[in-house]
């Protein structure tokens, strides 16, 4: 039973730096401004909040699901690809992966506005006579964080199509299905963990969002976390702030405890 | 409101210092004045006794690096060492230092309506008109828990390329898409865009408290189309103009000047309908160097020779009315806080944002986001 001390300061740290604050923090959602669910009853009710709440869902469902598909894409031919585009998807999703979000909301914004390159080059083309909108509102926010979380659905993705056997295929191949009912029938069902885990880490992760949509969204498309923000720094009311990160929290937790019973995640992580 | 105009005029100045427009020198005045430390070292007053004093303002390196330095010559001035704490005094982090019973800033630079704010939680001291000199601060800018350290105000400011011969003179034309077609950008935090848009809609400017937020809504909301962006930060406002995103803007007249400048009139801006605001010195209560000595270092930013040198190299309004014949005639047309600029302009009420800006925030955020 040695190892029992060595083990021992770990949960030890933990409660101290993770599990006392957190209460701390469940304390204030229940205290602050008066004791009592007045918060928590206030965010169920409130259409301002449940506005706020609804768009964040959606726009994270919808990031969850483009990033998915392009990732799929894109995994498939980083697995499956001559060498040459191996080589070359491996640099365009790990190079951008390790750039700044700060740098790339900006990157974005000089690429996407009224006067940015796409709309010059389209305008130039004369395939438009008036700019399109395509930053500075939810199109704007959907690709920055798209772009920033393709890469963490491509990662599921490639480990679980390295692990469907080969052989498997060639046994379809050999059965004499096609190549459409090939990736139907017997690809896509054995890669769906990687989808799964993939969709949940995406849809997770973009809940939190707070830079991309504070930048490309024109000051217009408030998301769950940056409100957090505004009641803790701005208006000081604390409560309410602490009461939407519980429900955030036990949002997340559920969607992981989702992931857990569903998937192995240790395959995803290859 | 966590004082984000204050943060801006440090923003601006290493700006400006960066591209070499402000000397050096000036720059450590424009420093001072802003955390008014030499203030203290010329003044002759007698000051209490204190192991130190905590000013809290928007940092930057920079700013450190300067601070110390007056810190060390403030210590052999005063006896009391002075350390310069960037961290920013949001309105959240005061009421954490309060919360906690570990005070660690003597005087913050907040806005008028935040000091008021948490001074009615009880988190602030009164200011003590006894030693800060209430005939010194500009009418608007004393309060209960606040004296405005400079003034600054919320303007109209457009693309001259656009609108040639007729340039958009009013909140009306502002918000008259059909006569003055363009992009505009307004305040994301709100403050002004409801007097702006009360006042486009018909509303007496000295009608303007307590505002009738339902019928500014309205305005806004059917206007939204036109605004391209709401503008975050002072440096996001002027990117939007100057680059031609956007054709007019509610901007602070600190960015306008920039702008007219940096343009050389393509942006221009007037102080017509100009809606003032006031940045004020607080102090926390259970503040270490004690209330008194914190109120004698505001008394001692009163000084209006030094607030004068900040008008000229950031353009914030002299906060001491004493300070206006000290202005250059050149730059008189950049102070908020001019006579014949102050007669255009309406006063922000400060009472008001300290009891409604919260909860008005929250709706005003949905109303844009929707």
């Amino acid at each position: 039973m040695e190892w029992c001390l060595f083990v021992a300061p770990l949960p030890l740290f933990l409660a101290l730096v993770y599990a006392l604050p957190l209460l701390g923090v469940v304390g204030w959602s229940l205290t602050d401004p008066e004791p009592g669910f007045g918060n928590y009853q206030k965010i169920f009710t409130d259409p301002a909040i449940l506005g706020i709440f609804w768009r964040t869902l959606r726009l994270c469902l919808i990031v969850s699901l483009v990033s998915l598909a392009l990732a799929y894409l894109i995994a498939y031919h980083w697995v499956f690809g001559p060498p040459l585009r191996q080589r070359l998807i491996e640099i365009c999703v790990l190079i951008p992966f390790w750039i700044s979000v700060l740098i790339r909301a900006f990157g974005w914004i000089i690429v996407l506005r009224n006067r940015g390159l796409v709309n010059g080059w389209l305008t130039d083309l004369g395939l438009i006579s008036e700019p399109l909108s395509m930053v500075r509102n939810e199109f704007g926010v959907v690709i920055g964080m798209v772009h920033f979380m393709a890469p963490y659905a491509i990662f599921p993705l490639v480990a679980t199509m390295r692990q469907i056997d080969p052989r498997v295929m060639s046994a379809a191949r050999g059965l004499g299905a096609g190549p459409v009912r090939r990736f139907v029938e017997v690809f896509f069902p054995l890669s769906m963990p990687g989808v799964i885990g993939a969709f949940f880490i995406v849809f997770i992760f973009s809940l939190g969002f707070f830079i991309t949509p504070a930048i490309l969204g024109g000051g217009r498309v408030v998301m769950v976390a940056e409100y957090v923000f505004l009641q803790m720094s701005q208006t000081a009311n604390w409560g309410l702030g602490a009461a939407l990160s519980v429900v955030l929290l036990a949002l997340v937790t559920v969607l992981i405890w989702v992931l857990l019973k569903i998937t192995r995640v240790e395959k995803l992580v290859n | 409101m966590d004082s984000r105009f204050q943060k801006d005029c440090m923003e601006l100045l290493v700006e400006e210092t960066g591209k070499g427009r402000i000397g050096r020198r000036d720059f450590v005045k424009a420093m001072s004045a802003l955390l008014a430390v030499p203030l203290v070292l010329r003044s002759k007053m007698a000051y209490s006794a204190a192991d130190r004093l905590v000013i809290c303002n928007w940092g930057g390196d920079a700013i450190k690096a300067y601070a110390e330095a007056f810190g060390k010559a403030f210590t052999e001035a005063t006896g009391i060492p002075v350390r310069i704490d960037g961290a920013g005094p949001t309105e959240g982090a005061i009421q954490a230092q309060y919360e906690s019973g570990n005070v660690t800033w003597d005087v913050v630079d907040a806005d008028a309506f935040t000091s008021l704010t948490l001074g009615r939680k009880g988190m602030m001291e009164p200011i003590d008109y006894s030693i800060v000199d209430k005939a010194a601060v500009r009418e608007g800018g004393a309060h209960e828990y606040g004296a405005a350290s400079y003034f600054f105000s919320y303007v109209l400011a457009y693309d001259t390329e656009a609108y040639g011969d007729n340039p958009p003179k009013s909140w009306a034309d502002f918000f008259d898409a059909e006569a003055f077609p363009g992009k505009r950008t307004m305040y994301k935090w709100m403050v002004g865009n409801l007097e702006a848009a009360l006042i486009a809609d018909g509303v007496k400017p000295e009608e303007l408290y307590p505002l009738d937020v339902d019928r500014a809504f309205e305005k806004l909301k059917a206007f939204l189309p036109h605004v391209v962006s709401f503008w975050g930060s002072g440096a996001a406002s002027q990117q939007l103009l100057m680059e031609g995103e956007a054709q007019m803007g509610l901007v602070w007249n600190t960015r306008a000047m920039v702008m007219e400048r940096d343009t050389e009139g393509r942006i221009a801006f007037a102080f017509d309908g100009g809606l003032l605001n006031a940045s004020s010195w607080a102090v926390i209560k259970g503040n270490p160097a004690g209330p008194k000595t914190a109120m004698e270092f505001i008394a001692s930013a009163q000084d209006p020779e030094q607030q004068v040198t900040l008008l000229k190299l950031l353009g914030n309004g002299p906060a001491n009315p004493a300070a206006a014949a000290l202005v250059p005639d050149e730059l008189k047309k950049y102070d908020c806080t001019q006579p014949d600029n102050v007669a255009v302009q309406h006063m922000l009420d400060a009472e008001w944002y300290a009891d409604n800006y919260g909860a008005t925030l929250d709706k005003f955020l949905t109303l844009i986001s929707s």
